[in-house]
């Protein structure tokens, strides 16, 4: 059942690239060799969904912009015609995306858990939305390249895991959100060997953004934040700005293998909290299980790649980010954490009239 | 305030002096500059360590360094501290265990992990390495190097120097001798580029020992590491 009508925000320009009518021949350059080329985002109703969108409607090589998402997006956006549709109705999705026919479909509707979803929830939506968007993009004859988020969380944190993994590390994921991402690489590495287009993953670190529903920004913007103290490892996130940035690149140049995107620089739970004026709670062993409980009931989950962060820390090579996709984050880790504290809590407005 | 592009720059230029290093901070392999400089001064009260050589280290590249090792004589670490002091730059040691708390702690003095991909990572991003060959007790004498780990270097492209190492489990001098770059014997299409030069690292650190001078008395004397020389 569609919720509502396809929001075609412009008209004359879209609409003319879609149907092949559009000027090709007006000077636009891309890597993909011509201008015009019509773009799919999934998962455009989510704040990176949105960002995505919104820059891509800015570049000048994309004609025709169409978005997907079971919610309508954050901002207004003027040329992508948007549908809303949740990610169990793969007949309609499908006819969605075979009807747009991209050029280039970016993949960006996956839910972390415990960030919009409780983590089986987060799994299941996951799944049902990168088997039907992904295998749509499959029957599309224009597709040419695929663009999927993934996350760093691919690579684990057993023991001997490396500290600083590049791409070319093993993927042994350790948590469900890390298998999640790999099982994402694989179903649009299967579709890009049988259909033969070209298939790019970004490995995001852990995405913070002053809309961006994560759950490690959440705990970390608690009043009292717990750290491990036989630990505190490292870790390194992405601004939402940034990762959105990373999006655009990788369809712009047509990326066609895996790269992490990671800001430069690292930081520990401890370093965090004193920089954010928060309270710095010394965890060790059976502690966590309570503080983990406590958490949950005061509104911030740790999910178990969450709590793998704070155990094992996360960071991640991000070389090939610069030579692949020329891209470099405008943030730092630490600027990112630094303005984590300062985005504005949520403010609740009262109702001018009290109807009940 | 900076613009975009000044902040893009300046986080593109890599810290590459230990003054421009931020205290209470992790830099992008978990080291932490205040704590090791804490470390550094502590260090000093146990090794009084000489450092030669230096100048044959590139400015600014990456650079495998492989030293001698004794058992417990921690020679990876105090040369890693001393070379960082020599030439103002952070300068990490291969071998920290994965397990907290002693992992962990490593790791915030610079230590990484003894595995090929790691350490070329690090190489490769302009990091100064020092690794220790296998522990061999006796006056002189190197252990095996980790082949894998040179070529780790060489896969990174980068230059391999050997490392002399003396010191005294009851005396405070401590010396350390970093040689030019070890050159491969012959030039290998396969892995045994790598073998050869692990073995031609571990001869230019004997040679390196030899001209520390020799003490030998010829007595069991030699045997005990008590001398400051010939041995780490």
């Amino acid at each position: 059942m569609q919720i509502g009508p396809p929001i075609r925000t412009t008209g004359s320009d879209a609409q003319e690239a879609q149907s092949g009518t559009g000027d090709l021949s007006t000077g636009t350059s891309s890597v993909h060799g011509m201008g015009g080329r019509r773009v799919f985002v999934s998962g455009v109703g989510g704040e990176l969904g949105t960002l995505v969108a919104s820059l891509l409607e800015a570049e000048d090589w994309v004609g025709a912009l169409s978005g997907i998402d079971a919610d309508p997006p954050r901002r207004r956006l003027h040329r992508t015609e948007f549908h809303r549709i949740h990610p169990d109705e793969h007949d309609r999705i499908v006819e969605t995306v075979v009807d747009f026919d991209p050029h280039v479909l970016v993949h960006v509707g996956v839910w972390e858990p415990d960030a919009r979803a409780a983590p089986h929830a987060a799994a299941l939506l996951t799944d049902a939305a990168a088997t039907s968007i992904i295998g749509a993009a499959a029957e599309c004859p224009a597709l040419e390249h695929l663009v999927v988020r993934s996350g760093i969380e691919i690579y684990g944190r057993a023991r001997g895991a490396l500290t600083r993994p590049a791409e070319s590390a093993p993927v042994q994921p350790t948590s469900e959100w890390g298998r999640t991402v790999a099982a994402i690489e694989r179903t649009a590495a299967r579709v890009g060997e049988r259909v033969g287009v070209t298939v790019g993953a970004l490995r995001l670190a852990p995405v913070l953004g002053p809309h961006v529903p994560s759950p490690l920004g959440r705990l970390l913007r608690m009043p009292a934040v717990p750290f491990s103290v036989l630990a505190d490892p490292p870790f390194a996130v992405i601004e939402d700005r940034d990762a959105a940035r990373a999006f655009i690149a990788a369809a712009r140049v047509g990326l066609a293998e895996p790269v992490n995107v990671v800001a430069p620089g690292a930081i520990t739970a401890l370093q965090a909290a004193r920089r954010g004026r928060r309270i710095p709670v010394p965890l060790v062993g059976p502690d966590w299980r309570i503080a983990r409980t406590l958490s949950h009931l005061l509104g911030a989950p740790i999910p178990d790649h969450v709590s793998e962060t704070l155990h094992r820390g996360r960071l991640a090579d991000n070389r090939l980010m610069r030579s692949l996709l020329g891209f470099q984050p405008e943030s730092s880790t630490t600027e990112v954490i630094d303005r984590l504290y300062h985005w504005p809590s949520v403010i609740r407005q009262p109702a001018r009239v009290q109807v009940a | 305030m900076d613009t975009p592009r000044a902040r893009v720059t300046k986080l593109s230029t890599a810290i590459t002096r230990l003054g421009d290093e931020e205290a209470g901070m992790v830099d992008d392999w978990g080291r932490d500059p205040g704590l090791v400089r804490t470390v550094m001064h502590l260090a000093r009260v146990r090794w009084d360590v000489s450092v030669g050589g230096d100048q044959h280290l590139p400015k600014r590249k990456g650079a495998l360094i492989v030293v001698n090792t004794r058992r417990f004589a921690l020679a990876p670490i105090f040369t890693a501290f001393a070379v960082s002091e020599a030439v103002d730059r952070p300068v990490r040691f291969v071998g920290r265990p994965d397990t907290a708390p002693i992992g962990a702690f490593s790791r915030r003095l610079g230590g990484l992990l003894d595995h090929p991909d790691e350490v070329a990572g690090a190489l490769a991003a302009g990091q100064l390495l020092v690794m220790g060959a296998d522990p061999d007790d006796r006056v002189g004498e190197v252990g095996r190097v980790d082949h894998a780990l040179v070529g780790a270097a060489l896969s990174a492209g980068v230059s391999v120097h050997p490392g002399a190492t003396a010191s005294s489990p009851l005396a405070r001098s401590a010396r350390v001798e970093i040689g030019a770059p070890s050159r491969q014997p012959r030039r290998r299409r396969g892995p045994l580029t790598e073998l050869e030069l692990a073995d031609r690292v571990r001869l230019d650190i004997a040679l390196l020992l030899e001209e520390f001078g020799n003490v030998r008395t010829g007595t069991p004397l030699d045997r005990l590491p008590l001398s400051g020389f010939g041995g780490a």
